[in-house]
């Protein structure tokens, strides 16, 4: 490995860091596409600031284009106020029209601005190496790396510094105004954040997978855990993953780096959302079978507990009397037999006393119709799930 | 150039005719399908949708090696419902939030789109240059084929709207009734939902992936403003989108340097900034102006029943009093006073007021409710 290579590996894991943190809140805020909307948006803001400053790393036009992040977040939220379309219409109208501005206002000075749309979108990690800081001539390492290693500590003091006030925000907002922090400042507090960090990774990344690096990680991990602190780490780990592995990627393929390192992250969230242990697709999916055969076992037992006739109870009748398939209906009396609610005698079914048993405080259930769940009632009877 | 000039162009010129036909009519289906994204709240799906296209245009080039854009553009077609049924597909089955959602397929399925496309360049394949006209659209690439094939998907997407009239409307603004009746609303909600990728898909040539979401959005949002029946709403919006269309396109053909895409959607944009402000009904300075009115009534009021009080204490309602005693009571000026005399509520005689009996009887009757409202 070259040193420019370590270089734009760990530029990418300090931006893939710089980004999990504020992207965590965001998801966990229901505010994701807003992310989205300042990534896009900022590049008035970028623009104007390069025509003064004609240096994109300069701190003006980071400051600049955060304050146009800022506007468009309220400017979505001045929209949304007034009632005339929904919120996320608000989102959707914003950002391309200020994006609009910002790639008419390149294109009417094209010819002495050395920025063009497609690196403002898509970065270019590769160079960053190239442009390097030097202090009293001395070459200190690339810009990007000091640029968004600022940015990293700024914003991992205020995780630490706030982060009580973030979580109590975030999960309920009401309790926190009333406890007497402040919703508005958190929530822009936030925004800046987030503006800041996409500014400063934009220069390095590109704006889309800025939105990739705020959002993925953190809605992987959030498929993993219910614990903020947790979710964190889960989510800066994912990202670091992706970053190194995504360069490594775009080595052995020669693409965009940028497009590879999203490629890895939307690798791992699939992953993820395939085989995570309680929410994946799979889990879910066989989950809700388990459930169906379990509703289905209730039901037979309390058709049991109807009749007492004998006909009404051979088990060649229940297939024809509650309408189920025979795979269906063999799956339930073998569920049954397993969990000792039921014996069957010569082709007759009748319950056990646990099976009477269960019955009974499931009836009770039915008829109070109480908000709990099930649950514990199948923990304390059953030896084997559906 | 002039305007004359211009619209003489537009009839004569090949390109600048080809182009205007293609925006105007892509401005219309987009308006058209646009409404029902925007009420089925459904308005960043059309910026999920357009980034998450831009794989299956990669993909398409990759295993056919030649740029034809109606192959891509169903490479396109193919990974933007893909997209769209994965963001269903995370919202009905895990905990993460349509935001989340959309945030997600967008960023990733554009990345790697990116990986694809860079990827491509890299190849030994002369076709490739111009692939990444998708990323921001060149309408000066629009040819007769394309516009042609624009007009039939229109007329399919307006047969279709026709026919499946009733079973739109009725899911986009009760659901759960719809399926009560028996109509099978999975299938009128994928019928919809691939009309709205297929007008977003088609419009990527024209104005790109990162732009397509306003086209969608910005005339349906604007025709909101205006009414309140889906119909005119439908009409409208691809009203304003084809004249985004033309506008657009006859503001960057005029003008050095300026992308049509772009300027497209400024043009939709201030289509919506006219509407939130002049719309009679909805519109901000109508609402401003209704409230500024009401406060005078109220004020109007006010004024009234104080008076009302003090006649109240006086066996002769009509006794006079002194414009004086008012003082304390901010509700009045000289306006309101005339007002009120207008009206016939009050008499005013040199510097003495007194309350007629219409004036009284209004006065008392103020806070029923049951008097009509008297303006």
């Amino acid at each position: 490995m070259s040193s420019a290579q370590i270089e734009i590996q760990l530029i990418a894991s300090l931006v893939a860091i710089a980004c999990a943190i504020p992207g965590t809140f965001l998801v966990l805020r229901k505010m994701a596409m807003i992310s989205d909307a300042i990534s896009h948006s900022i590049l008035p803001g970028i623009v104007i600031g390069f025509f003064i400053t004609q240096d994109l790393n300069s701190p003006l036009l980071i400051l600049l284009a955060a304050i146009t992040g800022i506007i468009t977040v309220v400017l979505v939220e001045y929209i949304q106020k007034t009632g005339l379309v929904k919120e996320d219409t608000a989102i959707g109208l914003v950002f391309p029209i200020l994006f609009s501005i910002g790639v008419i206002l390149i294109a009417k000075n094209a010819n002495d601005v050395h920025l063009d749309v497609d690196a403002v979108l898509l970065g270019e990690l590769a160079f960053t190496p190239f442009d390097r800081l030097l202090i009293a001539g001395v070459d200190v390492g690339p810009k990007s790396l000091w640029v968004i290693g600022c940015i990293l500590l700024i914003t991992i003091g205020l995780l630490f510094a706030f982060f009580k006030e973030l979580k109590i925000s975030t999960f309920d907002a009401g309790l926190a105004a009333s406890l007497g922090f402040s919703p508005a400042v958190i929530h822009y507090g936030l925004m800046t954040v987030s503006s800041v960090t996409t500014v400063g990774a934009f220069d390095a990344v590109g704006a889309i997978l800025v939105v990739a690096l705020m959002i993925a990680p953190a809605a992987t991990a959030y498929l993993l855990t219910t614990n903020l602190k947790r979710m964190l780490v889960y989510a800066i780990c994912f990202g670091v993953f992706s970053a190194i592995s995504g360069y490594w990627l775009a080595h052995w393929l020669d693409a965009s780096i940028a497009g590879s390192i999203t490629t890895m992250l939307g690798i791992l969230f699939l992953m993820v959302y395939l085989f995570a242990p309680n929410k994946g697709v799979i889990a879910v999916l066989y989950r809700e079978k388990q459930q169906r055969t379990e509703v289905s076992l209730l039901t037979f037992l309390l058709h049991l507990r109807n009749h007492n006739e004998e006909e009404e109870r051979h088990v060649n009748h229940l297939n024809e009397h509650i309408n189920w398939q025979k795979v269906r209906s063999k799956t339930v009396l073998e569920l049954a037999l397993k969990n000792n609610m039921i014996v069957i005698d010569n082709h007759i079914v009748s319950l056990t006393e646990k099976g009477t048993d269960f019955t009974s405080q499931a009836i009770d259930y039915i008829i109070t119709n109480e908000d709990s769940k099930i649950e514990h009632m199948k923990d304390d009877f059953f030896l084997f799930r559906g | 150039m002039d305007i004359t000039e211009y619209i003489k162009l537009v009839f004569t010129d090949y390109t600048l005719r080809t182009i205007t036909l293609g925006t105007a009519i892509l401005g219309a289906v987009t308006g058209m399908l646009g409404s029902f994204a925007v009420l089925r709240k459904q308005s960043l799906l059309g910026d999920a949708i357009s980034h998450a296209a831009l794989p299956g245009i990669a993909i398409a080039f990759l295993i056919t090696g030649a740029k034809d854009s109606n192959i891509l553009l169903l490479g396109a077609l193919v990974s933007g419902l893909i997209g769209t049924f994965w963001i269903r597909g995370i919202i009905s089955k895990t905990h993460l939030k349509s935001d989340t959602a959309l945030g997600l397929i967008l960023s990733l399925f554009f990345g790697f789109g990116m990986l694809l496309l860079t990827f491509i360049q890299k190849q030994p394949n002369a076709n490739q240059a111009g692939l990444d006209k998708y990323l921001f659209g060149q309408a000066a690439t629009l040819v007769e084929s394309d516009v042609w094939l624009m007009s039939i998907v229109t007329g399919a997407c307006l047969l279709v709207l026709l026919l499946f009239w009733k079973e739109f409307k009725i899911l986009l603004f009760d659901a759960d009734y719809t399926k009560t009746l028996g109509f099978n609303t999975k299938f009128i909600d994928i019928l919809i939902t691939t009309f709205i990728v297929l007008a977003i898909v088609l419009g990527l040539q024209t104005v790109g992936v990162v732009l397509m979401s306003a086209m969608l959005l910005a005339p349906a949002a604007a025709a909101r403003q205006w009414t309140n029946s889906l119909g005119i709403m439908v009409f409208l919006a691809a009203t304003f989108g084809a004249f985004s269309g033309v506008f657009g396109t006859a503001i960057s053909a005029s003008q050095n340097n300026l992308s049509t895409g772009p300027v497209i959607v400024i043009v939709a944009g201030v289509f919506v900034l006219i509407s939130f402000i002049f719309s009679p009904s909805r519109g901000l300075l109508f609402k401003q102006i209704r409230f500024i009115k009401n406060r005078r009534d109220l004020q109007l009021h006010k004024t009234l029943s104080f008076m009302y009080h003090i006649a109240e204490t006086h066996e002769n309602i009509s006794h006079p009093h002194a414009i004086k005693i008012l003082n304390n009571f901010q509700g009045f000026t000289k306006g309101t006073l005339q007002k009120l005399v207008r009206k016939n509520y009050v008499k005013l005689e040199g510097s003495m007021w007194s309350l007629t009996t219409e004036g009284f009887k209004t006065a008392s009757n103020l806070y029923n409710q049951q008097t009509e409202n008297n303006e």
